[in-house]
Formats: structure tokens, C-alpha cells, sequence
């Protein structure tokens, strides 16, 4: 290796270990922080603390109702990620499989819809959803139900775009394969595509969980009552409190960033080679 | 066929999904039915250290009398609140909401405008005469009463004693103060002791609505109008406001907390604002016997102003169609709308200045503080709740206020007054026409 | 024989529409009904629901609006300089983390992905904390000697603009990487050595094989990141609640305020959501020409 690229591998590296140590930074901070008191965390203390117990206990004994939010946020997330898996794949999968010019053009309809702004559909979302309250089959979905969270997340124009471009590298014998075999069209969706896509699905269900688990803005609006609300509701709740607990308060952060946390670690090799999937086509 | 029968079966799934989901979150609401059976209260208010304190001691002697009673007190950020009335109110879904609400006063006609069905009259829980007279305004629409003042938002320049002596003045000093001589004493302070003489937040200008209700002015007038660019009391504000901050001598915060913490940790000499901040200033005890309170700096350049003003303060309110109105109203009538013992404990554990007129023959209220080197300091705030000048604070003052924040800031910054308030007038009555 | 394979594939066709139904039927329920919605209720004042037709009133109050102004405008500054900044750094990046000499490459990606874990509402409330004015990260700038004066980041309307675009640029840039990680991974080696051997530096290879062959990832992330920005608010929200007297203030929290802070302005608020309508919609038009220039 010549001194010049040695040097330049030197700056790549020095680069990257800076860029690493800012973006780990506020994750060890915060993890200090839940370890310690309060007074310590705004004094900036930088030496993991004894406290994380006594934060915990606090946190739970606060009547933020933390747990019942952090099942609030669960249920939430995991329906809507199942729910968006069947519904969002089913159409990216078939608006490649099943071409035709109808398709093509309804397809083209909802990427339209990507660039429409949540911030646009606040006004209407609110008033349609207020009536859905006082309609009996549909109060599942009205406001300051679940539901009415779960609903407008399960079909999405990212994810069905992102599931036709990788229905793209679906081999097509296998389909025709399953065919002369007598199986189904839908048959083949999920005894075929499914298994054989797992990297795809994989990647879909880091983003979708992590959406559904990290938002914000509906929920805010939708859930009004104590005992519904999400985990980012009530962080947000604590940060503008009158008396903040810093200590508890990133103690809560700490909690309920596991569960993604948790996702992308098991998830990583998948994910990225589902991501590679949809930049191929 | 057999795609359909399995899509059936899926769309079905998710149904069943949908459902288990939402009957499983849904354990633990209340039901909105007025079910005489049901006693349960829900409460919300915002302050842990100050009116949530207060809800949970009334609901300790409400629930002597009437143990089978259920309360519960929900600490909620107050924008929050603010948003959850807003939605349900607007969409007539009470799922989740509470019997009884603090509202503050700037917002309680807001409200009662455009949602008075919601609300239950309590003309038969008090009168509007058992009240400090500037508090009674807020909570009546039509001539009849819709909240049960809850504290006085009376304000006062709580001050450091041994920073201002430091600085070379007297207490005597600091009674019947203007602003004038406040800048005065706090460049001394800065110069003297190194310290600010007070904090200012640039998103919160409560510093101007105190001047402005201290000439009996406020952002819109009587018929509630905006009234901004002839409003020589808000110039005058905005004068002194600007003065203040060219003085170099405040320190600047972002939020609640940091406004707290700069006091507790003796970063500033003085505190000017409503009398609920004191709890907040005991919280350092270290700190105690160094305070004093003194009344609201008047304006000197306005002939209008006194030394006496207003900041904050709230009412309680019951939501009439949530499923409790009775046993709201019994709640309240039993304990804020006139239970002296309630009021006389407050006024040890909080500090609470109460606006109930009855409220003064509690034996608390004559006791000198000892935080306050002995000062008796709910006769003064008592005192100056009576002068306070009372003024409609209209539907919008913090749509108007939003607003104000900046031109204030343009106008710190160096811009001409009166054209900059001649714009911020056009701006505040789009904003307000609705 | 081919009479009957072309009905098959008819009833294929049609019945392939039933994967399709369900998506399309919640899109046009949640995006596309609402939309129009929308628009009539932009025609519409009124306070609460007591709303009357009123033209074109809410659109003209917008031309005087000096909070939708510089809510207008500071969603438009987030957009000009957090965008490119963010796309080049994660560009910058990738290329880096592809070289398959590089070690501990595994460790690198996964730290610089680590914030894109967090929920928005989180990470603000820390970022809140760090850069108090007497946070973390002044105490390091002034023992660095950086500055004299703490910076007063979240107070100053300046510094608190600067704050949240770093803020949203510590958040995005790995999540933008990965995307260009995975579109450097079908590259294929030999054309970089090619490239090496006809004498081509690091820069010249990002420039000529790089940039061109990722051209259609940028395209789509640029988009998608243009599209997240115009629609800020968690952010702002939480870490400087749209402060100083508005400074930092988006159009999204806009919205919000006039929906739900103040008396409820459904009309109004409609108005003014049509504009990041409009401007996404003409952004999203001229990021696509100039992606198809190049071509």
C-alpha cells in the first residue's frame, strides 16, 4: 500500500471513529443519565451512578401509567406491523406479478399519495375519525381507540413500492412452477412468496415497527384519555412537565427504545439485504 | 374461488384482530352515561407542586364524608389539556375525558364561548360574590357561572434580601416600586453581586400582560376587540420591557425548568409574577429568611398604572356531558366553592392564595412566613388581590400573545414601534376572526 | 388453446385486483378522501364546527400571515441546508464503508444507524438536555476553548434554527446510509479497479461511478428526506416547542396550533396545509426533472 492511500485510510478512519463516537454519544449519555439523580443528570455528570433502581421505582410508581403505555405502544406497533406485512405486501407483490395497465395505473395513484403531507390530513383525519366514534361498527376505529392508530399505518405507499421493487428479484419459475403444481394465486402468495422473501419482510417489519412504535403526531391527536396513551405521548408528557425527573425521564427513554433497539439488532442482516433488494430494480 | 375464501378468511383475522386489540385497551374508561350507581371522578390539572396537591387534599376531605366516592387526580402537561378539549370537545367525544378541569383564566372564556353546552352552570355550587371581584368575569358567560375560582394570580416581586442589601438599597427601596427603579437596582445588583436581577423568556411575555393589567389594558379591549396599536398601556409595557432587556441585567430562559432553577440556585435576585411561584421558590431551603416580597412594580410612564397586577391563576370546571355533573358539583360545592378548613390547609402546604372571600378567616392566612423572614405574606397577597384592575381577557389571548411574541422580539431588536404594532394589529385580528 | 389461456389469464387479472383492494381502498379512505375534504374546508370559517363558506378568505389571510411567514420559511431553510448536508455526509459515508479493506466496517455501520432506533419524541428530549445552555455540550466547547460564552442554543433564534438541524441531521443520516450501502453493495468491485488502474482517485471514482450509479437511490431518498422535512414537528415540538417567539416554528406545528393550542381554526388550518401540498408537490416535480436531466 502507498504512503498516500495509508494516509487517506488514516483520515477514513479517524472520520468514521468520530462520526461513530456522535452518534453513540447521546445513547451513552442517556444511559448514564438513567442511572443516575436528577440533580446529577443536570449538573452533566458523566460516571454511571447507582440510581437506575430508584429511577425505575419511581417510574413505576408515577401514575404516568408507564407500563400500560409501553402495552399501548406494543399492541399498537405489533398489529399494525402483522396487519401492514399482509396488506401492503399483498399489493406490492401483485401490482409485479398480476402487470396490466390498470394496475400500472393505480399503482402510480398510490405513490401519489406519498406526497401527500401527514400535516394535510390532520383537519379531515380528526373529523373523520370523531364521526367514526359515534357509528357503532366503526368505533373500533374512531378516536381515542387503538385502532384508529393501527388503521391509517397498514397500507402505505412506502411499503408497497418497496415490496414491488423487490418482488422484482422474485424468480417468476417459481410461481409458474407452483402453478402447473395446482396451487393457487393466493396460495403461491403465501406458501411461496413469503417464505422465499424473508429479507424483504424482515427489512419491512424494522421500518414498520419503528414507525408505528416511534409516532408521534396521531396519536397525539387521536388518544385522548391517560389510560390509552403511547409511550412517545407520555415521554413528551414528562419533558414538558412543570418539574422534570430527569433521571426518571431517561430512565423511560432508555425502556422504550429497547424494543427497536432490540428489532434492529436481531433483524441487521436481513434488513440490509432487504434494503439491497429494493435498490436493485 | 378459493382466493376469495382465503382473502375472506384474512380480512376476517384481521378483524378479529382489530377487535381483540381495541376491547383489550379499552379496560379502565369511563363510560359516558350518568350513572347514578358510578362514582367515580376524574380530575385533571397540571402542576404537581402546587394544584395537584390541592385536588388530592380535596379529595381526601371529600372522601370522609362520601368514602364510596372514586377520584382520581390526573397530573396532565397543561397543553396538553388545552389539546384534549379542544379535540374532544370539538368531535362531542367525552371517552376519556375528565369531570372536572382546571382551566386558566385567560382560556376559560375561550372555551365557554365555543363550547358552552359542555360545561354545567354552577350557579346553585356559589355565588360570583364569594370571589375576589377582577376573578369573577372569567368564569361567567351569559350572566351565569361556570367555574369556581380556584387561585389568585395576583403577582409580586419576590426578592433576595441579601442581594439587593449587597447591592447598596433597602427593603423600603423595594416597596411601591416602578420599573424604572427596578432596572435601577438590579444594574447595581449585576454590578454588586454578579448576578441578574431576573430571568425572561423570550417565547413567554408575561412580563407585558402583568404591565398591561396593571393599567387595566389588555390585548383586546372591552368588547373584546384586539387592540394593539393604540394601546398606550401596551406600548408602555413593551417600552419598559425593552428597557429591561437593554439593561443588561436578565437572564435568559427556555422553559419552566430552567425559570426555576435559576432561582432556586441563586442565579437571580428577583422573581417578578404571579403568587403560585412561591412554593416554587421554597422548594430552596437552603435559601431561607432571604426572601421578601414587595408589590408589583408599577409603570411610571403611564399614569394609569398601580402597583398591583395579575398573572396566571385558574378555575375549576365541571364537563357536563362526561357522566358525573352531580357528584362534580357536589365535589366542588364541598371543597373549593367554600371549604374554609380546605383553604387553611393550602395555605400551609402551598402557599395557595385563595380567592374565596371566606378564605381570609382561615388562621393560616394571618401566620408569618418563616421562609419570608417572617413576612406576613398572605395578608399583602390578599391585600393586593383587591386592587388587582379587572379586564376581559377575551377569547384569544394567547392566539394574540403567539403572535406578540414576536413583534416584541422585533421590536427588542430594534425595529420601529409603532409601525411594527400597526402590522401586528392586522395580524391579530385575522387571527382572531374566525 | 390460446382462447383459453388469455380467459385464464383474465380471471387472473381479475382476481389478482384482490391483493390490491385492501391498500387501495385505506389510501383513498385515509389520504385521498381527506384530501378533498380538506380543500372544501380550506373554502370554510368558523370556529369548532360552526363553519360557513367563506371563498377564498383563508387563502388571502395566508399572504399577510407573518407566523405562517416564517413557519413558511424556516420549514423552507430546514429543507435548503439540512438536506444536502445530510445526503452528502451519508454519500460520504457509504463510499467509505464500502471499501472491504476497512475494518471494524460491521461496527461503524451499526453506530452510525444507532440513531435512526430512537423515537423522535427521545431523542429530542435528550438533545434537549445535552444542549442546554448549561448542557454537555457547551461545558465541552468552552473546555475546548471553542467559546468564551455559553451559546444559548435553544433561547437564541439563530442558534436554536442551527440545533434542530443538527438535530434532525444526527437522526437521519445513518437511516439515508443505509439505503446507499445497499445500493454500493451491487456495484460491482471490478469497475472500481478498473477505475483504479487507469489512475482514478478516491474523489474522481465517487464522482464518475458512484454518483452516477446511485443516482436513482439519491433521487428516491431526496425525496422521501424532502417530503419527512416539510412535514417537521415531533422535533421542533420537543426540543425548542417551536421558540423563541416563533423563531423555529414549522408549518406542520403551524397547523397544529391553529387546530388545537388556540380556538380551533378547521378552515384556516386546511389553508395552510394545502401549501406544503402544493410545495411538495412542485418539489418533488423538479428534484424528478433534474434527476431525469442527467440521464
Amino acid at each position: 500500500m502507498s504512503k498516500k492511500a495509508k494516509a487517506s485510510n488514516a483520515v477514513q478512519y479517524v472520520i468514521l471513529t468520530i462520526l461513530s463516537v456522535v452518534s453513540v454519544f447521546p445513547f451513552l449519555w442517556m444511559i448514564i443519565a438513567a442511572t443516575n439523580k436528577s440533580v446529577d443528570v443536570t449538573k452533566g455528570t458523566l460516571i454511571p451512578g447507582t440510581y437506575f433502581f430508584e429511577n425505575l421505582k419511581a417510574l413505576l410508581a408515577s401514575d404516568l401509567q408507564y407500563l400500560n403505555a409501553f402495552k399501548n405502544s406494543l399492541v399498537i406497533a405489533v398489529v399494525t406491523t402483522v396487519l401492514a406485512m399482509l396488506v401492503s405486501s399483498a399489493a406490492g407483490y401483485a401490482f409485479e406479478v398480476y402487470k396490466s395497465k390498470g394496475k400500472d395505473r393505480a399503482f402510480n395513484i398510490i405513490l401519489l399519495s406519498m406526497m401527500v403531507p401527514f400535516a394535510a390530513l390532520m383537519v379531515p383525519l380528526f373529523r373523520l375519525f370523531s364521526k367514526f366514534g359515534n357509528i357503532p361498527g366503526l368505533k373500533l376505529v374512531g378516536l381515542n381507540s387503538p385502532g384508529a392508530v393501527v388503521i391509517i399505518a397498514v397500507a402505505t405507499a412506502f411499503l408497497i413500492f418497496f415490496f414491488r421493487q423487490n418482488t422484482k428479484t422474485f424468480p417468476r419459475e417459481l410461481i409458474e412452477a407452483a402453478r402447473i403444481d395446482g396451487l393457487g394465486e393466493f396460495g403461491i402468495f403465501t406458501r411461496i412468496f413469503m417464505p422465499t422473501m424473508k429479507s424483504t419482510y424482515a427489512a419491512a417489519v424494522v421500518v414498520t415497527f419503528m414507525t408505528s412504535w416511534n409516532n408521534y403526531l396521531w396519536p397525539l391527536i387521536a388518544l385522548q384519555s391517560p389510560q390509552k396513551r403511547t409511550l412517545p405521548l407520555i415521554i413528551s408528557a414528562m419533558g414538558s412537565s412543570y418539574t422534570p425527573d430527569y433521571g426518571m425521564m431517561m430512565t423511560a427513554v432508555v425502556i422504550a427504545t429497547l424494543p427497536t433497539a432490540l428489532i434492529f439488532f436481531l433483524m441487521q442482516k436481513q434488513f440490509v439485504a432487504g434494503m439491497t433488494g429494493s435498490v436493485k430494480g | 374461488m378459493k382466493v376469495k375464501k382465503v382473502l375472506a378468511v384474512m380480512m376476517a383475522g384481521t378483524m378479529a384482530m382489530g377487535i381483540a386489540v381495541c376491547s383489550d385497551a379499552g379496560l379502565g374508561t369511563v363510560k359516558a352515561a350518568d350513572d347514578a350507581s358510578d362514582k367515580t371522578l376524574t380530575i385533571w390539572a397540571w402542576d404537581e407542586a402546587f394544584n395537584i396537591v390541592a385536588a388530592n387534599e380535596a379529595k381526601e376531605i371529600y372522601q370522609k364524608e362520601n368514602p364510596d366516592a372514586e377520584v382520581n387526580v390526573v397530573t396532565m402537561a397543561q397543553d396538553d389539556i388545552v389539546a384534549k378539549l379542544n379535540t374532544s370537545l370539538s368531535s362531542q367525544s367525552y371517552d376519556g375525558l375528565p369531570d372536572i378541569v382546571l382551566i386558566e383564566d385567560y382560556k376559560a372564556q375561550g372555551y365557554l364561548t365555543a363550547y358552552t353546552d359542555e360545561f354545567a352552570e354552577l350557579d346553585d355550587v356559589a355565588k360570583p360574590d364569594d370571589f375576589a371581584a377582577y376573578k369573577t368575569g372569567v368564569n361567567q358567560a351569559d350572566g351565569k357561572m361556570y367555574g369556581i375560582p380556584f387561585d389568585s394570580g395576583v403577582a409580586a416581586t419576590f426578592y433576595r434580601t441579601d442581594y439587593i442589601e449587597e447591592a447598596g438599597y433597602t427593603q423600603e427601596d423595594m416597596q411601591d416600586l416602578t420599573w424604572e427603579k427596578y432596572i435601577e437596582i438590579g444594574k447595581a445588583v449585576k454590578e454588586k453581586c454578579g448576578v441578574d436581577m431576573c430571568t425572561l423568556d423570550p417565547s413567554d411575555i408575561g412580563q407585558i400582560r402583568m404591565m398591561m393589567q396593571s393599567a387595566g389594558s389588555w390585548y383586546t379591549d372591552a368588547e373584546g376587540k384586539v387592540s394593539i396599536e393604540d394601546n398606550q398601556a401596551l406600548k408602555d409595557a413593551v417600552t419598559e420591557y425593552k428597557n429591561l432587556v437593554d439593561a443588561g441585567i436578565t437572564k435568559q430562559v427556555a422553559d419552566w425548568d430552567q425559570f426555576v432553577g435559576a432561582f432556586n440556585n441563586g442565579e437571580v435576585a428577583s422573581v417578578v409574577t404571579g403568587c403560585w411561584i412561591a412554593p416554587s421558590i421554597q422548594k430552596a431551603e437552603d435559601q431561607s429568611g432571604k426572601w421578601a416580597v414587595a408589590p408589583f412594580p408599577k409603570m411610571e410612564i403611564n399614569d394609569a398604572s398601580i402597583n398591583a397586577s395579575s398573572i396566571g391563576g385558574a378555575g375549576w370546571y365541571v364537563l357536563k356531558n362526561v357522566g358525573h355533573e352531580e357528584l362534580a358539583k357536589d365535589f366542588l360545592a364541598k371543597t373549593f366553592a367554600g371549604n374554609v378548613d380546605l383553604m387553611n390547609q393550602l395555605v400551609k402546604d402551598i402557599t395557595l392564595v385563595s380567592t374565596l372571600n371566606t378564605a381570609s378567616e382561615a388562621p393560616n392566612y394571618s401566620e408569618g412566613s418563616e421562609f419570608f423572614g417572617g413576612q406576613k405574606i398572605f395578608d399583602d397577597f390578599s391585600n393586593w388581590t383587591k386592587e388587582v384592575p379587572s379586564v376581559n381577557y377575551g377569547m384569544h389571548t394567547y392566539a394574540i400573545e403567539d403572535i406578540m411574541t414576536e413583534a416584541v422580539q422585533a421590536i427588542v431588536g430594534g425595529a420601529d414601534m409603532d409601525s411594527v404594532l400597526g402590522d401586528y394589529q392586522i395580524q391579530a385580528e385575522a387571527a382572531v376572526a374566525q | 388453446m390460446y382462447k383459453s389461456h388469455s380467459s385464464v389469464q383474465m380471471r387472473q387479472n381479475r382476481r389478482s385486483w384482490l391483493f390490491i383492494i385492501p391498500s387501495m381502498a385505506l389510501i383513498i379512505a385515509f389520504v385521498f378522501y381527506p384530501m378533498v375534504q380538506a380543500f372544501f374546508t380550506s373554502l370554510q370559517t368558523g370556529m369548532a364546527n360552526n363553519l360557513s363558506f367563506s371563498g377564498a378568505a383563508n387563502y388571502e389571510r395566508l399572504l399577510t400571515d407573518s407566523t405562517f411567514k416564517k413557519a413558511l420559511f424556516n420549514t423552507v431553510l430546514y429543507l435548503v441546508i439540512q438536506v444536502p448536508i445530510m445526503i452528502i455526509l451519508a454519500l460520504v459515508i457509504s463510499s467509505m464503508l464500502n471499501n472491504k479493506k476497512l475494518k471494524f466496517r460491521g461496527f461503524f455501520r451499526t453506530a452510525i444507524f444507532l440513531p435512526c432506533v430512537t423515537s423522535l419524541v427521545a431523542y429530542s428530549i435528550i438533545f434537549k438536555s445535552l444542549f442546554a445552555t448549561d448542557g454537555f455540550v457547551n461545558a465541552i466547547l468552552m473546555n475546548l476553548h471553542i467559546i468564551s460564552n455559553p451559546i444559548a442554543w435553544i433561547t437564541d433564534p439563530v442558534f436554536a434554527r442551527v440545533l434542530i438541524i443538527i438535530a434532525i441531521t444526527w437522526r437521519w443520516t445513518g437511516y439515508n446510509m443505509v439505503f446507499y450501502l445497499s445500493g454500493l453493495q451491487s456495484i460491482d468491485d471490478s469497475i472500481y479497479e478498473a477505475a483504479s488502474i487507469d489512475g482514478a482517485n478516491g474523489f474522481q471514482k465517487f464522482k464518475s461511478i458512484t454518483l452516477p450509479l446511485l443516482k436513482p437511490i439519491i433521487l428516491f431518498t431526496t425525496i422521501n428526506s424532502t417530503i419527512g422535512t416539510l412535514q417537521l414537528f415531533d422535533e421542533t415540538v420537543n426540543i425548542t416547542n417551536g421558540g423563541p417567539a416563533n423563531a423555529t416554528i414549522t408549518i406542520s406545528q403551524y397547523i397544529y396550533n391553529l387546530l388545537f393550542k388556540y380556538q380551533p381554526n378547521f378552515g384556516y388550518a386546511a389553508a395552510v396545509s394545502y401549501v406544503i401540498v402544493v410545495l411538495i408537490v412542485i418539489l418533488s416535480f423538479i428534484q424528478m426533472k433534474v434527476g431525469d436531466d442527467k440521464e
